[in-house]
């Protein structure tokens, strides 16, 4: 671009690489103090091809062939008028058709053949499909602002993610942090022999790696493709309606309650209501112990905690919790 | 040795066989059986090559319908070449073992002079080529067209087969291109003019067909499903050209639009980094260019190309290059980006503006592949860790193995030596490059190594620019003409001619007298693809960590789209990356079980669990824990007690029964069970 010259002050794009070119209807290049020269005089006539001329019609020059410019100008006014879209045709052999009358046009005007002759076709394709190019208008307007939206959201969207992750692993770290200094505390403070808690420790840091792991696994879908949302309900173990209900001794299946016999209930047995209950307020974590589930209870103010209604929203998990709402249950009456 | 893998009948060539071979047989067999896809690591050395013919070619006489054609893709010429010896030796053992003639034809397909062989790639029952025939979308349309469904692929040495599928879709385009491509354009629009006065019947000829919606070489398919070029989805396929490319004139206006565009674009002053949709949003506004007539661009150009037909297509490179970008960025709308450089970074001040089009995901070239063949098997002697591989590259296989070596002796004494012996802590990271201490305790690292390894040691560094700092630091402290008094030091450098000759001295000083010393880089053209067997290379060190140039933008892009879609932390990726690179340089020293080397791992870093466990597990099981974190007086001491172990004479009974076995030996009940171990499934 820069060893271009202004074709009449030859030297002063050279001198001033600052200088803008512009470009006009002709297609011929003058540099911007020329431009002003020539309409100092008042009149206007472009240098090399004689052509009457008017201060508007100059404008920056993008690329580097002056051609080029010209084209894309008379392209873009052209397009303006034909912007029929594929949607418009009956087939796409049509389509193709119609875009080849287009290039035919643009192609005349730029290199000036037949320019009346064009510019008649044009005005009478205008008159006669009026309200079709206002329609088309209307639509593309529409069209580039959902794409605008679209990017931003997306670019949004990137950005959350980016903060989320990168404050995901500051908290990891923070947490395998504070365990170490955990560990330090306790071997400074505690009675209990050094081995045990190293053992501890160990464990919790496994604990912490296998939960971190889980996380990195779930990818979090908020909506099904077809743009109905998706409500997750963390499901407690749940054998199918009708199933009997019996005690099932299976040792170590819940982990909440330290202290709590491990013997667990099927939950769909007891009474269908209690089911019902806890799937309303899927905030009770059903999987936790009963303590757990009333605190949380409280902690949200879900409801108040009436004598009657209240076990309605939880589930006893474990045979202990359930003595304790039969007791609880008691009491209240 | 005729053998029998549950229920196959499988011919090898040679009357001994390795464990680990049968073992490797087997999973093969399973995974063909099972009709999916595989990922094998087996060391390198160790006779994968044959394992793979034999069992395939079994495979294929016993079941021919079920597997018609094996196309085993490869990374060099001389791969190629190995292969196709292995192939001959097997086909060989064939005629003496059955006595009837073999009808296998096998073609391989190396260089421009051994090309053209169409139709017979039709009958052909085993095919062996180079990876871009398979990956690259502008070649495989060409040549792999007509390969049917029913075969399996092998990618053998496929450690980089990620960089291989990201090179074939990345384009880069500098001012130098445009200009070419401008010149290119001109001679097309007054060869059109000039063919407009003499034969005008050939471009109207060619209108029509294209008004029609015809294509172009409709030979008849006999074969079935083809593969599909991943440049152009399906439907697009056989779509008609748009109507406002359809004249040679229109197109070629078309061309010098696109190329004003592109020229305006690299006349910027900063850094733009973007997406393809966003770059076809903009170039839409500035010059009314669609997306569709972009997309057909490549094809149209090839059309014209033909119809006028220009005898040199070599000359048009270049716009053939530009119309490939255009097909490419108008296609996909995921996984590429778009970086304009204004100048490389370590030159600002030369203006080298560069429109880097790189592709972020492999998968887009290797999925058409993974989808139309039955069977792919992925297979390297370093693919640790290997479930990154299937997530980069997206498929599920069904079998994914790693396998150890049986050794009867232990020939490979791999050491992390991280400190010397003033206990300055020794590694290549970027604050510390500079530091004297270190620089001066590799160069001790050397020179003790010098003087107790007889023949050829092999030393790689991170990069050219850090060996040039190291080896100019070394001069002025006098380390190199002490190494000199031991052995004689030879250099690799960027150019191919010097590097060949320091090959073929340094492998001369090897044959005769004390031996030398080779200086060379860790993705360089020697540990690519030189093997530096027995005396060549008796100890590997490799100084530091390989990391790729981590500033580098189309790396930063990438590393984030991995983050953003498969999760994969980029410190993960990039110790992935440098690790097998590092497990890449120290396989060279062994290539076969009498072969015995050092592999010394210079740098504290290595001894860290994370660098540690992505090692292949070859390695990492003769890793001991007493070989971590060494000083250079007790490098030198297990070295000096390994080299004395290995000069013992080692003869082949030693290894009968453990390491190699004949017939019978392999039927025994414990040996069986012994394979069956070695397969670690990841």
């Amino acid at each position: 671009m820069d060893d271009q010259g202004c074709p009449r002050c030859k030297t002063t794009k050279y001198r001033n690489p600052s200088l803008k070119l512009m470009v006009n209807v002709c297609g011929h290049t003058l540099c911007e103090s020329c431009v002003d020269m020539l309409f100092v005089r008042g009149s206007g006539n472009c240098v090399q091809c004689d052509t009457p001329l008017r201060k508007s019609n100059f404008r920056v020059q993008l690329f580097e062939d002056p051609a080029v410019d010209k084209e894309v100008e008379i392209r873009k006014k052209v397009l303006k008028i034909y912007n029929k879209r594929d949607f418009d045709f009956s087939n796409l052999r049509e389509y193709n058709d119609y875009l080849e009358r287009v290039e035919e046009i643009v192609y005349n005007l730029t290199n000036n053949l037949e320019v009346e002759g064009t510019k008649q076709i044009m005005e009478a394709y205008q008159r006669e499909n009026r309200d079709i190019i206002q329609k088309n208008k209307a639509k593309l307007t529409r069209e580039q602002e959902e794409l605008e939206e679209l990017l931003l959201l997306e670019q949004q969207g990137n950005e959350q993610r980016r903060l989320e992750t990168l404050q995901e692993e500051q908290r990891q770290l923070q947490a395998k942090r504070k365990s170490k200094q955990a560990l330090l505390d306790e071997l400074e403070r505690s009675h209990v022999p050094a081995t045990i808690l190293l053992a501890q420790h160990k464990d919790r840091a496994a604990q912490l790696e296998t939960q971190i792991e889980k996380q990195k696994q779930v990818v979090k879908t908020t909506i099904f493709s077809t743009g109905i949302p998706m409500v997750f309900e963390p499901r407690a173990y749940c054998p199918a309606p009708g199933h009997g209900w019996r005690i099932q001794l299976r040792t170590g299946v819940s982990s909440s309650h330290p202290g709590c016999l491990q013997w667990a209930l099927p939950s769909t047995g007891l009474t269908p209501q209690k089911q019902r209950g806890a799937q309303k307020y899927e905030a009770v974590n059903t999987n936790s112990c009963l303590r757990t589930q009333i605190t949380t209870l409280l902690y949200i103010g879900e409801g108040a905690i009436d004598r009657y209604g209240w076990w309605s929203k939880v589930r006893p998990v474990c045979i202990c919790c359930y003595f304790c709402m039969i007791l609880f249950s008691f009491l209240l009456k | 040795m005729k053998l029998n893998i549950e229920g196959l009948l499988v011919y090898f060539p040679y009357d001994y066989i390795y464990p680990e071979q049968y073992s490797y047989m087997l999973e093969l067999k399973r995974t063909l059986d099972a009709k999916g896809h595989g990922v094998l690591e087996m060391p390198s050395g160790t006779g994968k090559t044959i394992s793979l013919l034999s069992l395939i070619v079994a495979y294929q006489r016993e079941y021919p319908l079920e597997v018609t054609k094996l196309i085993y893709c490869s990374r060099t010429v001389p791969e190629i070449e190995k292969v196709v010896e292995e192939l001959r030796k097997l086909m060989e053992f064939y005629s003496k073992e059955t006595g009837e003639k073999n009808n296998i034809l096998a073609l391989a397909l190396s260089s421009r002079k051994n090309l053209c062989v169409h139709p017979e790639i039709l009958h052909a029952n085993i095919i062996v080529y180079s990876y871009h025939y398979l990956l690259d979308p502008k070649i495989a349309d060409l040549v792999s067209k007509e390969l049917s469904k029913k075969s399996v692929v092998v990618f053998d040495e496929a450690h980089n087969i990620d960089n291989v599928c990201i090179d074939s879709m990345s384009v880069n385009i500098t001012r130098r291109t445009l200009d070419r491509s401008q010149a290119n354009v001109e001679t097309l629009q007054n060869t059109i003019l000039k063919i407009k006065e003499t034969d005008a019947a050939k471009l109207k000829e060619e209108y029509r067909r294209l008004v029609e919606g015809l294509k172009e070489a409709n030979v008849a398919r006999e074969t079935d499903i083809y593969m599909s070029n991943p440049v152009l989805p399906d439907e697009i396929l056989q779509e008609a050209v748009p109507g406002s490319i359809r004249t040679a004139e229109h197109f070629v206006g078309f061309m010098k639009r696109f190329l004003e565009y592109l020229k305006a674009r690299l006349r910027i002053h900063h850094v733009v980094q973007e997406s393809a949709p966003q770059f076809l949003k903009d170039i839409f506004e500035k010059v009314c260019i669609d997306r569709k007539p972009l997309r057909f661009c490549a094809e149209r150009l090839r059309s014209l190309l033909r119809t006028l037909e220009i005898a040199d297509i070599a000359d048009f490179s270049a716009i053939t290059l530009i119309s490939n970008f255009a097909t490419l960025v108008s296609t996909y709308s995921k996984g590429f980006t778009i970086i304009i450089e204004p100048f490389e970074d370590r030159t600002p001040t030369i203006a080298n503006p560069v429109l880097h089009f790189s592709c972020m995901d492999p998968s887009i070239a290797i999925k058409p592949v993974f989808e139309r063949f039955q069977s792919v098997i992925i297979t390297s002697g370093t693919l640790s860790p290997l479930d990154i591989y299937p997530r980069i590259l997206d498929f599920r296989p069904v079998t994914v193995a790693s396998f150890t070596m049986t050794l009867a002796r232990t020939c490979l004494c791999p050491l992390v030596v991280g400190r010397g012996n003033d206990q300055v802590a020794m590694t290549s990271k970027f604050e510390t490059r500079e530091d004297f201490a270190v620089i001066r305790n590799y160069g001790n690292l050397l020179l003790e190594m010098s003087a107790i390894v007889p023949d050829g040691i092999v030393a790689f560094f991170t990069s050219y620019t850090y060996m040039e700092n190291i080896v100019a630091s070394w001069y002025e402290q006098g380390i190199l003409e002490n190494v000199q008094r031991n052995k004689l030091i030879f250099i690799e450098t960027p150019d191919a001619a010097e590097t060949s000759m320091a090959l073929e001295k340094y492998q001369e000083a090897c044959e005769n007298g004390r031996g030398a010393i080779l200086l060379s880089v860790a993705r360089g053209k020697v540990s690519e693809g030189i093997d530096f067997v027995h005396h060549f290379g008796r100890a590997v060190i490799m100084f530091g960590v390989p990391y790729v140039y981590t500033q580098s933008r189309i790396l930063k892009a990438r590393l984030e789209y991995l983050r953003d879609q498969f999760q994969i932390r980029e410190n993960d990726f990039l110790t992935f990356d440098a690790m097998r690179h590092a497990a890449q340089c120290v396989g060279r020293a062994i290539r076969g079980k009498t072969d015995y080397g050092l592999m010394i791992f210079a740098d504290k870093r290595y001894a860290r669990a994370d660098k540690r466990g992505k090692l292949p597990r070859w390695i990492q099981e003769h890793l001991t824990d007493g070989s971590l974190n060494l000083t250079i007086d007790e490098t030198v001491q297990l070295s000096k007690h390994f080299l004395r172990q290995m000069a013992q004479p080692f003869r082949q009974e030693d290894q009968l029964g453990l390491s190699l076995l004949t017939l019978e030996q392999l039927q025994s009940e414990d040996m069986l069970q012994k394979i069956a171990q070695i397969a670690h499934q990841a």
